[in-house]
């Protein structure tokens, strides 16, 4: 048996790794692992730099910041050779906010809001992410913009733990929040919060989280790592079946996983996906978004090579393997995306364009 | 200097301050959980937290905030000791400090959290090992008892046949007296 360190964050985007180590697929692949659960990014960051974990749960824009460097510390170059998941990130706006808002809660009732505020002269309204370099600080980022409120300008933007948001809600610390499932539908099930928008609304089939490993590892350890990919596409297939949905609610709900209602666990997973439609297959297009939009916002240079850092850390060729090995048949590669931008289709060569002409772009002269 | 240490472990929170008073005349406050706006009027130069502390992510971020932010923090990492940040990763616990602090100062404070999370570790252990002890003392009691009543045998002799259940199977004392006593119970339970 091979031992190995995996790190995961409690969050229903994680079903894949919690499932393959609770219902054994790790084990069938000659796989020792040691499933840990971790409560931070940063220290997830720190363990996967110095070796004290050789896999991790990660936000895909981290996995491009910490691969250059710009997370803090010495770069740590790491590849994604799986996508976890799709969908599941969502903004969710206190219960009091909503009801101040004349249309609902669509970003353009918040920039009214906001407008007023400003002319009354009361404070920004904070709202919160998990981590700087994260889907959902771009996301909300994003569905701020287009309706013209600038979220460095207009908003303090400011971090919290996933588990603890609806407390913050209901202390009136933050207004909103941007995070992963299942902690939006608890929000809104202890009636501090409502569901503003859903990730898939504003970028359909919304990338989100990854399964990363460092460059080095992977290049050391190339039999290793086909047999994790391996274990986490059986277990990515089973997460995904509607006739383990059952197990799959206790397994997250219980306290050493997610550790959230089951009822609550239950209603969020409704659109993620964890494996269909070649789901698992990390698709540098994904990377490509998600780096022009830390460009768009001065996040990373203007002048980086978007298209070479996303096929360096997206691996396509390392998943491929272990799914044909699957005798998993693929949909061709993802190519342009649609329905993300504002400026029309999304396609890797031309990621520079879009990150300047996003809605409030930081890029200067594009 | 003012060290803020951010653990929700208020026991080795408590360990940390009490080691660093000794070190330097310095003041040092401790904390469950980061309080942004407390943390600010505190106005510490190196904040120490630990890695299992769910605000790790929120004290991570202050450096991009700068706008919002109170302090300037930057997380330490001396690149003339690489050694030390993995160190410090291992054991457990981090420091974040104001840019331009002199690094002999940031090192000496994050060696004292660093061993006292290693002490207060260390003892979290012996403490289980020592309650699984007793508890498996206790089982090996219970077994010895109930071979007694049942085979009529005296204490020394219960014992014997106990370790050598022990020594055949290459299993552990208390192992084997959990099994003979819950075998015994299934007997009870299911049969006459």
């Amino acid at each position: 048996m091979t031992r190995l360190r995996l790190g995961f964050i409690a969050l229903n985007d994680a079903a894949s790794l919690i499932v393959a180590d609770t219902k054994g697929f790790f084990a069938a692949e000659g796989l020792d692992v040691d499933l840990v659960r971790e409560v931070s990014w940063a220290t997830m960051r720190d363990k996967m730099s110095v070796g004290a974990l050789d896999g991790a749960h990660m936000l895909s824009p981290a996995a491009l910041a910490i691969t250059l460097g710009a997370s803090g510390g010495e770069p740590t170059p790491l590849v994604a050779p799986f996508a976890l998941n799709l969908n599941g990130p969502a903004i969710t706006l206190s219960s009091r906010l909503a009801g101040a808002l004349d249309t609902g809660t669509s970003a353009e009732g918040l920039a009214r809001l906001i407008a007023w505020r400003r002319t009354e002269g009361a404070s920004p309204l904070t709202l919160a992410v998990v981590f700087p370099f994260s889907t959902h600080n771009y996301l909300l980022r994003d569905w701020l913009a287009r309706a013209g409120v600038d979220p460095d300008r207009d908003v303090r933007l400011t971090v919290a733990p996933p588990a603890r948001m609806t407390e913050l809600l209901v202390g009136g610390v933050v207004e909103g929040f941007c995070v992963t499932e299942p902690w939006d539908s608890a929000a809104e099930a202890a009636g501090a919060g409502l569901i503003a928008a859903r990730g898939g609304q504003l970028w359909p089939r919304t990338p989100d989280k990854v399964f990363t490993v460092t460059e080095a590892w992977a290049e050391a350890n190339p039999q290793v790592l086909q047999a994790l990919l391996r274990a986490l596409l059986k277990a990515a297939a089973w997460a995904d079946a509607p006739e383990n949905r059952d197990e799959l609610v206790a397994l997250l709900a219980a306290p050493q996983h997610v550790g959230a209602d089951a009822d609550v666990i239950r209603r969020s997973l409704a659109d993620m996906i964890f494996h269909s439609g070649g789901a698992n297959r990390p698709e540098p297009i994904h990377a490509g978004w998600l780096a022009a939009q830390m460009m768009r916002w001065g996040h990373l240079p203007a002048d980086l090579d978007i298209a070479a850092l996303a096929r360096r850390i997206y691996r396509p060729d390392l998943f491929g393997e272990a799914a044909t090995a699957a005798g998993l048949s693929l949909p061709p590669p993802l190519e342009p995306l649609k329905g993300y931008s504002t400026a029309g289709e999304f396609r890797l060569a031309d990621a520079r364009r879009h990150a300047a002409q996003g809605p409030l772009s930081r890029i200067v002269g594009a | 200097m003012r060290v803020l240490v951010v653990d929700p472990d208020p026991a080795r929170a408590a360990l940390v301050a009490e080691g660093l008073a000794g070190v330097k005349p310095l003041e040092v406050r401790h904390a469950a959980m980061f309080d942004e706006r407390e943390a600010a009027v505190f106005g510490p130069d190196v904040i120490v937290v630990a890695s299992d502390s769910p605000d790790r992510d929120t004290i991570d971020s202050l450096r991009e905030s700068t706008a919002a932010n109170p302090r300037p923090v930057v997380m330490f990492v001396d690149r003339s000791e690489p050694g030390l940040a993995e160190q410090a990763v291992l054991a457990g616990v981090s420091a974040y400090v104001v840019d331009g602090l002199s690094a002999a100062r940031v090192r000496s404070v994050l060696e004292v959290a660093m061993s006292r999370f290693q002490l207060m570790n260390g003892l979290r252990q012996d403490l289980e090992k020592a309650k699984a002890d007793l508890a498996s003392r206790k089982t090996v009691e219970r077994a010895k008892a109930l071979l007694m009543k049942e085979r009529g045998l005296d204490e020394d002799a219960a014992y014997k046949l106990l370790r050598k259940l022990s020594m055949d199977t290459g299993r552990p004392l208390g192992a084997v007296a959990a099994d003979l006593l819950a075998f015994a119970g299934v007997l009870k339970g299911g049969g006459s």
